[in-house]
């Protein structure tokens, strides 16, 4: 009788050291909560912080009743759709009512972002680059080990939300000077408790699609479904036909949850945890059942041939970043012709609101109000000042991933030298800041004549974005070749993001004039009304060229990074 | 002869860590070099100071007489790359990848192209990111070899590759010698320098240890060899034939390290009733742990 191999007595394993699982290399949770330690402390300090400080800035600018009460007309006096993206302007005499009104309908969005980056990647990414094929090979099973995963993404964002919530505690308490300031903990835990929903239920699309697509469309995807419903929630008392589309987000859904001007809607932040548990469990579930890193692909329309670019680096690059640009282009474009396209109804709601009109002739001296130009430069500028900037970043990092996928290993060791290399990289992505603009513009061309307005004014003024855009590009070239291309991109996410902040917070803080100036989109004039400011012009041509020729020489120098 | 290759004095650091120390090396036209050496003994590191994607610390490089930190474009219109680890576009096709980097250079022979293409067994209209690491590793050759380069620098250029496709890229290897033209090639298997190259050098910790022709390379080549017998052990028949050291037994069995050929042994052993056989070629690893010890070597 064949007899089965003695079985020795094994030791048990070692004991993994509980802090170790929580946090470390003991577990998939703890591993997985160390890597997100970083984006935690940037999102909950940074926007913790932020909001402290345009707390502290709000009650000694507006330190009396009659201020407040100064600020609640105006507001009040805004029409629909110069509200756009802010909040609902409720109880915004008070500190928390104003702050929501003002900046907390922005940040849902970082962490939506934050979010979508991470359950995007978490286990798509790790499949694409193989550190899954290992991590599966262990003894987890495979819906343990998404679980894992995604509980400690969940643990990373309750920790961002209790550092807001506590920041937002703190400032109602220290902050308020006049009745109604105060801000109880049940209030900053509304707001804390919907900025992290709102941001898991983002994060819960990327994650429910990437075990289908893979990372970059469950991101593109995740990426459209919440700026759409950012958009469609913003502009929909301007425009009642979007409403029933806005209905469709959680964005609309918790449109009447409004914690910290004291509205409370439990039940719909209710209803966004249900659906994010549910796209939880879709990825889990697909996660366990499908192939390992196994992708559908997304059906799109191919590039035409000639467009793939195989004729030359330049060519090459332009192929790599055009449907990125195309990508920020449409979106652009979009935008501007749902904004072009509503000028007729913001010169009848501006008809409509008499007092707000004279606060903007008065800001804005000889502006004509009844044109869709007025509408573009208030609203679309500023914001695409924001699109275009990200869009410079995806473009810097597409001309970057040649160094940093590894590809510049083979492309350098053809006789191309290395400055052509970077200067054909910069020309194609300034090219593809341009397919940018231009599709921008052709958004507001149509909306200005579906308006029937003044249709060349607007759509040159809209060539301001591609300045601002090439300045970027520029900024991303230098550091790219004096840095390294792995610094690029970030840097100039960061760029765009500092300068938003400039310009939305330096005002209120008071901060000196000179900190206001370093912002470049403040010297740009009134472009699409027309008048141009040559000095921003000038920047972003010096930027843009002397930052691509700077980034080219100091390439030249440096070794390439592997 | 001339000398294709020359590095003098090359020092490359990162910070503090090491990357090559004090490398002299000349590699003359027309020869196959084999580069030799366990991972990070710096192998990746020199070749990429040949390519100026790196600069040196201290000494230089002369490839084709061109200092590779001068006019590195003109050193490059003569070599075909292909680097140890890499990643081409993933939206494109491997033929349109190939067809890429043939505008990047100019001048390639379609028809040779094709040929390698058809050798290489590699279907050129599937996405880069859709083919298996072997695939990749064809696509990468074909890029490095498809301009027929004076100079091929090759670095782990079997990795992937199925053995079939090897012996194809072998000949492949052969025939770019035939024609006058020099191949570096970089390598940890020591059997894939033995089939390819004319002369190696072996690199470890940084420092070159020996350089000299392939043949000199069989003195380290060996097995280590443990037979089991029926009966006791025939210690003095073993320790006899030539070759044979470090001799260990343990009741019925033997263990020994056998240098050179190891048909004696063979011979012997079939005297007498085996109950197994078993001969491990050591890891080049071990070679060179056990050749050279912990402490670099000087060149010979």
């Amino acid at each position: 009788m064949a007899g089965h191999a003695p079985t020795t007595p094994l030791a048990g394993p070692p004991t993994i050291p509980l802090l170790s699982r929580l946090y470390g290399f003991g577990s998939v949770f703890g591993k997985t909560l160390r890597d997100s330690r970083r984006a935690a402390i940037a999102v909950g300090l940074g926007m913790g912080l932020t909001l402290i400080a345009v707390s502290q800035a709000i009650v000694s600018q507006f330190a009396t009743p009659a201020s407040r009460q100064e600020i609640a007309d105006l507001v009040a006096a805004v029409p629909p759709i110069m509200q756009g993206l802010a909040g609902r302007p409720v109880a915004v005499e008070t500190l928390g009512g104003y702050l929501q009104y003002k900046y907390g309908t922005f940040f849902p969005l970082v962490a939506s972002l934050w979010s979508m980056l991470a359950l995007s990647g978490t286990l798509a990414g790790e499949a694409r680059r193989g550190s899954l094929e290992f991590v599966a090979a262990g003894p987890i099973p495979r819906r343990r080990l998404a679980f894992e995963k995604l509980v400690a993404h969940v643990t990373a964002v309750v920790l961002a939300a209790a550092a807001i919530f506590v920041s937002i505690a703190l400032a109602g308490t220290a902050f308020a000077t006049l009745p109604g300031d105060e801000i109880s903990a049940a209030q900053a835990a509304g707001y804390a408790v919907w900025l992290g929903a709102l941001g898991l239920a983002s994060g819960g699309i990327a994650f429910a699609v990437a075990p289908f697509l893979g990372r970059g469309p469950a991101l593109a995807i995740a990426g459209a479904v919440t700026f759409a419903g950012f958009i469609l929630n913003g502009y929909q008392n301007a425009i009642p036909e979007l409403a029933p589309f806005a209905d469709l987000t959680w964005f609309g859904w918790t449109a009447d949850h409004i914690p910290l001007a004291n509205l409370f809607d439990w039940q719909s932040v209710g209803l966004v945890a249900v659906v994010t548990v549910v796209l939880f469990a879709i990825g889990i579930e697909a996660f366990a059942r499908r192939d390992l890193g196994a992708t559908s692909a997304v059906p799109t329309p191919h590039l035409p041939r000639v467009l793939i670019g195989v004729r030359g680096p330049a060519s090459r690059a332009f192929g790599e970043i055009l449907p990125v640009a195309l990508a920020w282009g449409i979106g652009l474009g979009m935008f501007g012709l749902l904004l072009a396209g509503s000028g007729r109804s913001f010169a009848e709601q501006l008809d409509e609101a008499p007092e707000f009109r004279r606060i903007l002739e008065a800001v804005f001296p000889g502006l004509d109000l009844g044109t869709t130009g007025a509408l573009l430069q208030l609203l679309f500028v500023e914001f695409g000042f924001i699109l275009v900037g990200l869009a410079a970043a995806t473009i810097v990092g597409t001309w970057a991933s040649d160094e940093t996928a590894g590809r510049l290993e083979i492309v350098l060791a053809a006789p191309l030298a290395r400055a052509r290399w970077a200067l054909s990289g910069g020309l194609a992505a300034f090219a593809g800041i341009a397919v940018v603009t231009v599709l921008a513009a052709l958004g507001v061309a149509i909306g200005a004549l579906i308006t029937g307005d003044d249709v060349l004014t607007p759509v040159v003024g809209t060539l301001v974005i591609g300045a601002y855009g090439a300045a970027l590009v520029g900024v991303g070239l230098a550091i790219g070749g004096l840095i390294g291309t792995g610094a690029a991109a970030p840097v100039v996410a960061l760029l765009t993001v500092a300068t938003w902040m400039i310009d939305i917070i330096a005002p209120p803080l008071g901060l000196p004039d000179a900190i206001q100036q370093l912002a470049l989109t403040s010297h740009y004039g009134q472009p699409v009304l027309g008048r141009w400011d040559v000095v921003g012009l000038c920047a972003s041509a010096l930027l843009a060229l002397g930052g691509a020729a700077a980034g080219a020489l100091a390439f030249t120098r440096r070794d390439l990074a592997r | 002869m001339t000398a294709v290759i020359e590095i003098e004095g090359l020092t490359k650091t990162y910070g503090s860590h090491r990357g090559v120390i004090d490398i002299d090396l000349v590699v003359e036209e027309g020869e196959a070099f084999g580069f030799l050496g366990p991972n990070g003994a710096g192998k990746t590191t020199t070749i990429r100071v040949l390519l100026d994607h790196i600069r040196p610390t201290h000494g230089r490089a002369r490839i084709f007489g061109i200092e590779t930190t001068t006019d590195p474009v003109a050193i490059h219109r003569r070599i075909g790359y292909l680097p140890g680890e890499f990643v081409l576009y993933d939206k494109l096709t491997g033929g349109q990848t190939i067809e890429y980097f043939a505008h990047l250079r100019g001048g390639v022979d379609a028809r040779y192209r094709a040929q390698l293409v058809e050798r290489l067994d590699v279907d050129p209209s599937r996405r880069f990111k859709e083919y298996s690491k072997g695939n990749k590793q064809k696509i990468g050759l074909i890029i490095a070899l498809q301009h027929r380069p004076d100079l091929l620098i090759l670095d782990e250029p079997t990795s992937g590759l199925d053995p079939l496709v090897q012996q194809t890229f072998y000949e492949i290897i052969r025939e770019a010698k035939a024609e006058g033209r020099t191949v570096f090639l970089s390598s940890h298997i020591l059997s894939e320098v033995e089939k390819t190259c004319d002369r190696v050098a072996i690199v470890r910790e940084g420092r070159l240890v020996r350089v000299g022709r392939t043949e000199d390379l069989r003195d380290l080549a060996h097995h280590h060899v443990e037979l089991r017998f029926a009966s006791a052990v025939p210690r003095a028949e073993l320790e006899a034939i030539p070759g044979v050291s470090e001799l260990a037994i343990v009741d019925r069995t033997a263990t020994m390290r056998v240098s050179g050929p190891i048909a004696d042994l063979v011979r012997v052993a079939a005297r007498h009733e085996l109950v197994d056989f078993v001969s491990r070629e050591p890891s080049l690893e071990e070679t060179f742990l056990a050749e050279y010890g912990r402490m670099p070597g000087t060149v010979a």
